[in-house]
């Protein structure tokens, strides 16, 4: 217990020392106080440059009816606030040069009742002023249609403009809140587990290649070792974490006002407390199970550049396992029969587990036995993995296989 | 204090390491473990610490069973490394502690360490700035700091120049003056003669001599004579085939038996002008060369050789 405190101390104090590990944390926060303050910085321009905000993109609308022109134009200046709408002012010809030249953004052509064109320079993947236009001339269609039958303008009106109001009862979890907060939560998994697992990995056989393994092999038991290393790789991870997310949420609260507008934003950090405690879960058991693996593997590599092949399988595991819970999760079908298979396998449950928890409604007795079997899963993956890291360590030369080396494991 | 290997036997899968294993090393006292490449030294000494466990057997400290953890085993080992790029004092204060040191300990005995080998400058420099023979040095600092009462040295003398050589040689007589058990493996058989007083050598994971050095040399077939004169061609000529020039001076004479050693230094003295005439003792390097080589045919003659019981 004193050894692997002591080795515990000392992986954990080269995380600290090490620059690369101090600067990226640093670069995060630095990142994500740059993307939270955005919106009051910005606001402080836009404040200064009054001029700026009159200059609004140009849209021209024609038509042949001429009679309707100032109805046209007035529900076209309705329905886009941010354009300054003009109509008749040149003809079409120079109309195309001046969207092509930037002059104007958009032309809209009504060639007749229920009929438009819409001139464009570079369509945009989200444009969607042709739908507003589609509304906007629907509207005037029925309006016509209804006075033409002798309907009075304001009760053609009234029909048109009603209002249909509407309550969602949500009986479980609402998916669309709950999907960009989830989201956020797997992919720092995923990133975390990677990186760390990988840095694990290296760590083991970087002190292998070294020949200092000669030294701790003898000086310490393998389990406090392997044990040692993952969890000061855990609590490092988990700094890193706490770091930048704390710096998020910090942040945040102090721009709070800024971000009243983005559901988004806001939605990441208004995560229950009871999903944060179940994400901690997730996240330390996960990182175990994987981290002991790639610590194992590290041991069997003789060359640090054998690793990057040597961990392929491992890694392909997690990626499949994270693309499942990702298509999942984009589908809305986060409780399909696959992602309910992979609540209960360790190696996918971390992930699987934690979004169901977070995007639909899942018994606690699922979720009690799914963490049951991580954990009895971490226990004995890091027993083996310590078995396999007092082989591996004194392995030299090619990697062995692993039918090899689990042979060499039983034997002891 | 005594440690004891027994009967140590082990198997990696198919292949025998070690077939049955013995010796006894008493503290004040150092023990040469010898043989060639591959004839199960590492193996006996990572049994030995514990570094994995031996298929039968067992190794007892004073008749008991060893308590690794709270007995202090320093280990130099043969493929020298620690951490390239840490400050020299972190790592070695990291591996004193993880032998039980508390820091306060740690830091007191590695500064009187570092002080000792005229590494004391080198504290807080990175380990990869060091030359080979310093850092060599800096390994025997984490093997001696924690004031091991079993020291095991893996070719401690390879790779240091001659001065260093005498610095770590003043440092092995000191350990074993302490009283320490001192096991030394090696393949420069000069060092080995010096230091140790009992050897074993192994070949193919099987101890193929062991004993007190001395006796050792002293029960070897004394039939060999080595002769200084300063008529030393004339012998050559007059006894023909049985003569033949001693690297270090003078000349060998090879005898039918060592029942002919009387007569014939009878026989030169009368003859001949002789400085002086001796029985020649093997050195470490013929015997261990005669036992490594030839095991495999020597193995019905040899036995184990204690006091007394030579090879006539």
């Amino acid at each position: 217990m004193k050894q692997f405190g002591t080795i515990l101390k000392f992986e954990l104090k080269n995380y600290f020392k090490n620059k690369i590990f101090v600067g990226i944390t640093v670069f995060l926060v630095l990142l994500i106080a740059g993307v939270m303050f955005f919106p009051r910085i910005s606001g402080m321009f836009h404040r200064d440059g009054v001029s700026e905000s009159k200059e609004r993109p140009v849209m021209l609308v024609f038509a042949d009816r001429t009679e309707d022109m100032d109805v046209i134009r007035q529900s076209f200046t309705a329905s886009f606030p941010g354009y300054d709408v003009r109509t008749g002012e040149t003809d079409l010809t120079q109309a195309r040069e001046q969207i092509t030249s930037g002059d104007v953004e958009c032309a809209f052509v009504i060639t007749g009742p229920t009929s438009y064109e819409y001139y464009v320079d570079n369509l945009s993947m989200y444009d969607s002023k042709t739908m507003t236009a589609d509304e906007v001339l629907q509207n005037l269609y029925r309006m016509n249609a209804m006075v033409g039958s002798g309907i009075s303008q304001e009760d053609a009106q009234q029909i048109l403009s009603a209002q249909i109001t509407h309550q969602t009862k949500n009986l479980g979890k609402n998916q669309a809140q709950n999907f960009f907060y989830t989201y956020v939560m797997i992919f720092a998994l995923y990133m975390v587990i990677m990186l760390y697992g990988q840095m694990v990995a290296t760590n083991v056989a970087t002190e292998k290649s070294s020949r200092a393994m000669e030294v701790l092999i003898t000086s310490a038991k393998p389990v406090s070792m392997m044990f040692g290393k993952v969890i000061a790789s855990c609590l490092a991870g988990l700094i890193q974490l706490v770091a930048v997310f704390g710096s998020a949420y910090l942040f945040f609260n102090m721009n709070r006002t800024y971000w009243d507008g983005s559901g988004i934003i806001s939605s990441i950090f208004d995560m229950p407390l009871d999903l944060l405690v179940y994400m901690l879960v997730f996240f330390v058991l996960g990182f175990f199970i994987y981290a002991f693996l790639y610590g194992a593997i590290g041991s069997t590599a003789s060359k640090l550049e054998d690793i990057n092949t040597s961990v392929m399988p491992l890694t392909m595991l997690f990626i499949i396992a994270f693309m499942v819970v990702i298509f999942s999760m984009t589908n809305g079908s986060v409780d399909n029969l696959a992602m309910r298979i992979c609540s209960y396998i360790p190696f996918t449950s971390p992930i699987a587990m934690f979004t169901r928890i977070a995007m639909s409604t899942v018994p606690f007795y699922e979720i009690a036995l799914s963490i049951c079997i991580l954990i009895v899963s971490v226990v004995g993956v890091g027993v083996l993995s310590a078995k396999i890291y007092r082989v591996g360590v004194l392995l030299y030369g090619t990697t062995p296989k692993i039918g090899a080396v689990l042979k060499a494991v039983r034997r002891g | 204090m005594k440690l004891e290997l027994r009967n140590i036997q082990k198997k990696f899968g198919e292949k025998e390491v070690l077939t049955g294993i013995s010796f006894t090393a008493e503290g004040g006292k150092a023990f040469g473990l010898l043989g060639r490449n591959g004839a199960g030294k590492t193996t006996t000494i990572r049994i030995l610490m514990d570094v994995f466990p031996a298929d039968n057997g067992e190794v007892l400290l004073d008749g008991k069973a060893i308590q690794y953890g709270k007995v202090p085993i320093g280990y130099l080992p043969e493929e020298r490394g620690l951490y390239p790029k840490k400050p020299i004092m972190d790592q070695l204060i990291y591996f004193a502690r993880l032998k039980g040191m508390n820091h306060k300990e740690a830091v007191k005995s590695i500064d009187y360490w570092l002080e000792r080998l005229g590494m004391a400058e080198y504290r807080n420099k990175r380990l990869d700035t060091l030359s080979k023979g310093n850092q060599q040095k800096i390994q025997l600092i984490t093997a001696l700091a924690h004031r091991p009462q079993i020291v095991i040295l893996d070719e401690p003398f390879s790779g240091l120049d001659p001065v260093n050589a005498m610095l770590l040689k003043d440092v092995v007589k000191e350990q074993i003056a302490e009283g320490k058990i001192v096991l030394f493996s090696s393949h420069q058989m000069n060092y080995i003669e010096e230091f140790c007083d009992q050897i074993a050598i192994l070949n193919n994971g099987k101890i193929v001599l062991q004993g007190e050095l001395n006796d050792i040399k002293k029960n070897y077939v004394r039939d060999r004579l080595v002769v200084r004169s300063e008529d030393e061609e004339r012998i050559m000529r007059e006894l023909g085939a049985c003569c033949s020039e001693n690297e270090e001076g003078g000349l060998i004479i090879q005898l039918p038996s060592a029942n002919d050693k009387q007569r014939m230094m009878r026989t030169l003295a009368n003859t001949y002008d002789i400085d002086e005439v001796k029985v020649l003792e093997p050195s470490l390097n013929d015997i261990f060369v005669q036992y490594a080589e030839n095991s495999h045919t020597n193995n019905q003659a040899v036995g184990v050789m204690g006091k007394g019981e030579g090879r006539q």
